[in-house]
C-alpha cells in the first residue's frame, strides 16, 4: 500500500514551496519540519491537539513501512515531531548525492501519508481548503482525491 | 414611545426547510439559543445548516467544538449533506477545537479562548458544540450557569447569533436555570415507535416573536434537517372567503343532486365499500376539473400513478396529456415511515407547484397505512389541519374512504372524519330483485340545498352513470336490503347480466 501519485505530488509541492520560503526566513529548519508544523497548527485548530496527534501517529506508522529511514522519528503527545533532525541530516547527505527532492523520499512520504489521511477523511475539497489557510500563495489545485483506502 | 420607534429584530434564515415558518419567519438576529436533545437527534446538523445559510467572509461563523465528536469525523459526515459548501471553509466558516483548553484548564479559560477568537473574527454566528460536555469537567472555577450567562452577555454585545448544543434528556427540561438564559430553546426528540423512528422538534421558547406551538415532525435526509410545520406554511396566507362557484363532477345527474356541483373550496368525502366506484368518481372529478381549466393533484396510496392513469383511460378519461402539460400531478405516496405532516407537505408542494384547484386523496385508508405507526395517532388531527389550510386557499378536496358494508347500519366513515368534510356522498350496495346493485345519496352538503334522492348508478366504460330517477319503489334502501313498496304487485324479474341494469 503506497501513497497515491497525486498525493505525493501535492506533498512535493508543499515541500518545494517551504524549501524556497525557508531559505529566506528560517534557513535552519528543514522543509519537512516546516510543512509538518504548519499542518499541525492548521489541523490542530479544528481537530484539537489529540485529534492531530492521532492522525500524525497513524501517518508516521504508514510512512515507516515505505521509508525505514524514518524509524527514529516519533510523534509526541502534543503532536510535534521528534527525531526528525537525525533523519534530516542523513537525508541531506543522500539528497545532495542524488539531486532529489528538497525533503528527500522519507519527508515526502511522511507528508504524503498525512495528506492521504486527510483526503480519506475529509475529501479533496475540504483538505485543499484547509491547506489554503496555511499556504494561501501555493498552487494547490488539481489534486485528485483518493477517497479510498490507499493512504 | 410610538410603535414606529420600536427596535426591529431582523430574522435570519435558519437554512432548514420548514423551520423558518415554525420560528415565525426566521431566527431573531443576535439571539442566544440552545439546541437540546438526545444524541443522534440532529442537533449538530441543524446548527450546521444555520451556519452555512448565514456565514459570509465579512461576517463569518465560528464553530467551536469541545469534547465528544471528533472534528474530523464530524466534517467527514457533515460534508455529505447537500447544504455543506466546502468553498465556505475557511474564510466564512472556521472550526475551532477547544478540547485541549477544556481538558487542561477550566471554564474561565474556555470563555477566554472563545472571547479571543470572537474579538479576532467578528463573527455573525457562533456555535458551541457541545457545551454540555463542559459541565462534566470537575472542579471548575465557574459553574456552567455562570459560564453561559457571561457567554450570552458577551456574544450579544458582539452582535453574534449563537447556538449552544447540548445533550439533554427529557426530564432535564424542568427547572433548569441554564434554559432561562437562552432566548431560544429548540428541543429535538427522537423516539422509536414499533419499527419506526419518529423525530419531532419543539420550540419551547423563542423570545421576540411568535413561533408555531406544538411538536413538529422533522426528517433528516441528504439535504439535512427538514421540518414540517404543523401549519404547513400556510399561516401567513389569507383565507379565501367561501365563494358560490360550483365545480362539476362531470356527472350531470350528480351535479344536479349537489345543487349545481361541489362548492369551490369544499372538502368532499366519497364513502363506500370496495368496488362501489369511489376511485372512478374521484377520477371523473379530477378529469372534469382539467376540462374546465382547473389543474389537479391526485394523491394515490394503493396503486401506482401509471396504473391510475391507465384505469382512467379505460373510462375514456385522458390523464396522460394533462400530466405532460403540467396540469395534473399524480403523487404516489406509499413509502412507510412517513409522517402525516411530511406527506401533507408533499401534497402542498405539488398543489403550489401547478396551482392546483382540485385535490383528490385516494384513499384515506391508504394514506393512513402509508404512515409510520407512530404517526397514525395524529392522523385525524393532521388531516384536519391540512384540509383547513388547503380549503382556506380555495382548493377543493375530494377524499375517498372505504367503509365496511353493513346490512344493518349505514356508517358514513370508519374514520369518524365526517366533521372534517363539508359534503358527504355515500355509495353502497343494495340487494334488489336478486341483484347486487349500487345506490348513491348525498348525505350532507354544508351551505347547500342538496337533493335527498337515493339514486341508482352503474359503473360503465364511461365511468359512473346515474340511472333514471330516484328509487321510489323500495323501502329501506339504505339498509342494503330494501323491500318493494308494493310487494303484492311485484313480480320477480328474470336475472340480468352484469352491467345491463334495469330498463327505465
Amino acid at each position: 500500500m503506497t501513497t497515491h501519485p497525486k498525493t505525493r505530488d501535492l506533498a512535493h509541492r508543499l515541500l518545494a514551496y517551504e524549501a524556497v520560503v525557508g531559505k529566506t526566513s528560517e534557513p535552519s529548519e528543514s522543509a519537512t519540519f516546516r510543512v509538518y508544523e504548519k499542518l499541525r497548527q492548521g489541523l490542530g485548530e479544528f481537530a484539537g491537539v489529540a485529534g492531530f496527534q492521532s492522525l500524525a501517529s497513524r501517518a508516521l506508522v504508514l510512512a515507516k513501512t515505505e521509508a525505514p529511514s524514518l524509524s527514529a522519528v516519533r510523534v509526541a503527545a502534543d503532536g510535534s515531531l521528534h527525531g526528525l533532525g537525525e533523519f534530516e541530516h542523513q537525508m541531506d547527505i543522500d539528497r545532495d548525492r542524488a539531486g532529489e527532492s528538497p525533503a528527500g523520499q522519507g519527508g515526502v512520504i511522511l507528508i504524503a501519508r498525512l495528506l492521504g489521511l486527510l483526503l480519506i477523511f475529509l475529501g479533496e475539497s475540504l483538505t485543499l481548503s484547509l491547506l489554503r489557510i496555511k499556504w494561501p500563495e501555493a498552487a494547490l489545485n488539481d489534486c485528485n482525491s483518493e477517497n479510498g483506502r490507499s493512504a | 414611545m410610538s410603535t414606529q420607534e420600536k427596535v426591529k429584530i431582523n430574522k435570519l434564515p435558519t437554512g432548514v426547510p420548514g423551520l423558518d415558518e415554525i420560528v415565525g419567519g426566521g431566527l431573531p438576529e443576535f439571539s442566544f439559543n440552545i439546541i437540546a436533545g438526545a444524541p443522534g437527534s440532529g442537533k449538530t446538523t441543524l446548527a450546521h445548516q444555520f451556519v452555512f445559510a448565514n456565514a459570509s467572509a465579512e461576517r463569518p461563523a465560528l464553530y467551536f467544538t469541545v469534547l465528544g465528536e471528533s472534528a474530523i469525523k464530524m466534517l467527514r459526515y457533515q460534508q455529505q449533506y447537500t447544504f455543506f459548501d466546502p468553498a465556505k471553509l475557511p474564510d466564512s466558516i472556521r472550526f475551532i477545537n477547544l478540547s485541549q483548553v477544556v481538558l487542561e484548564k477550566d471554564l474561565g479559560a474556555v470563555l477566554e479562548e472563545i472571547t479571543r477568537e470572537v474579538e479576532k473574527a467578528n463573527p455573525a454566528v457562533v456555535v458551541v458544540d457541545s457545551f454540555r460536555t463542559l459541565v462534566r469537567k470537575p472542579q471548575s472555577d465557574m459553574d456552567l450557569q455562570s459560564f453561559i450567562q457571561r457567554l450570552a452577555l458577551f456574544l450579544a454585545s458582539w452582535q453574534a447569533t449563537t447556538f449552544l448544543i447540548g445533550e439533554y434528556a427529557e426530564e432535564e427540561l424542568r427547572d433548569n436555570p441554564i434554559f432561562t438564559v437562552a432566548d431560544g430553546l429548540f428541543w429535538l426528540r427522537q423516539t422509536a415507535e414499533r419499527n419506526s423512528i419518529v423525530r419531532k422538534l419543539q420550540i419551547i421558547k423563542l423570545r421576540g416573536q411568535d413561533s408555531v406551538p406544538g411538536l413538529h415532525t422533522f426528517r433528516i435526509t441528504d439535504a439535512g434537517v427538514q421540518a414540517f410545520s404543523r401549519t404547513f406554511g400556510l399561516t401567513a396566507r389569507k383565507r379565501n372567503p367561501p365563494g358560490d362557484r360550483r365545480l362539476s363532477f362531470g356527472v350531470p345527474e350528480l351535479d344536479e343532486m349537489l345543487d349545481g356541483g361541489v362548492r369551490e373550496g369544499d372538502s368532499v368525502l366519497v364513502a363506500g365499500s370496495s368496488g362501489t366506484g369511489k376511485s372512478v368518481l374521484a377520477t371523473q372529478f379530477i378529469a372534469e376539473g382539467i376540462n374546465q381549466g382547473e389543474p389537479g393533484i391526485v394523491a394515490v396510496f394503493e396503486e401506482r400513478p401509471e396504473a391510475y392513469a391507465e384505469r382512467a383511460t379505460s373510462l375514456g378519461l385522458d390523464l396522460e396529456t394533462p400530466q405532460k402539460d403540467g396540469k395534473l400531478t399524480i403523487l404516489y405516496l406509499r413509502p412507510l415511515d412517513l409522517s402525516v405532516d411530511e406527506t401533507m407537505q408533499s401534497i402542498l408542494d405539488a398543489v403550489e407547484k401547478i396551482g392546483a384547484k382540485r385535490l383528490v386523496i385516494d384513499s384515506l385508508a391508504g394514506f393512513e397505512m402509508a404512515l409510520s405507526p407512530g404517526f397514525r395517532a395524529d392522523f385525524r388531527e393532521s388531516l384536519y389541519r391540512m384540509i383547513f389550510a388547503l380549503t382556506g386557499i380555495g382548493v377543493t378536496i375530494l377524499s375517498t374512504v372505504e367503509v365496511d358494508e353493513s346490512f344493518t347500519e349505514f356508517p358514513f366513515s370508519t374514520y369518524s372524519i365526517s366533521f372534517l368534510t363539508d359534503d358527504i356522498i355515500r355509495l353502497r350496495y343494495v340487494s334488489i330483485d336478486g341483484q347486487l346493485r349500487k345506490i348513491m345519496v348525498v348525505i350532507k352538503m354544508r351551505g347547500g340545498n342538496h337533493a335527498k334522492d337515493i339514486r341508482e348508478y352503474e359503473i360503465t366504460s364511461k365511468g359512473v352513470v346515474i340511472l333514471g330517477k330516484r328509487l321510489t319503489e323500495y323501502q329501506g334502501l339504505i339498509s342494503g336490503v330494501p323491500v318493494h313498496s308494493d310487494r303484492s304487485d311485484s313480480k320477480e324479474e328474470p336475472s340480468q347480466g352484469p352491467g345491463t341494469g334495469k330498463k327505465r
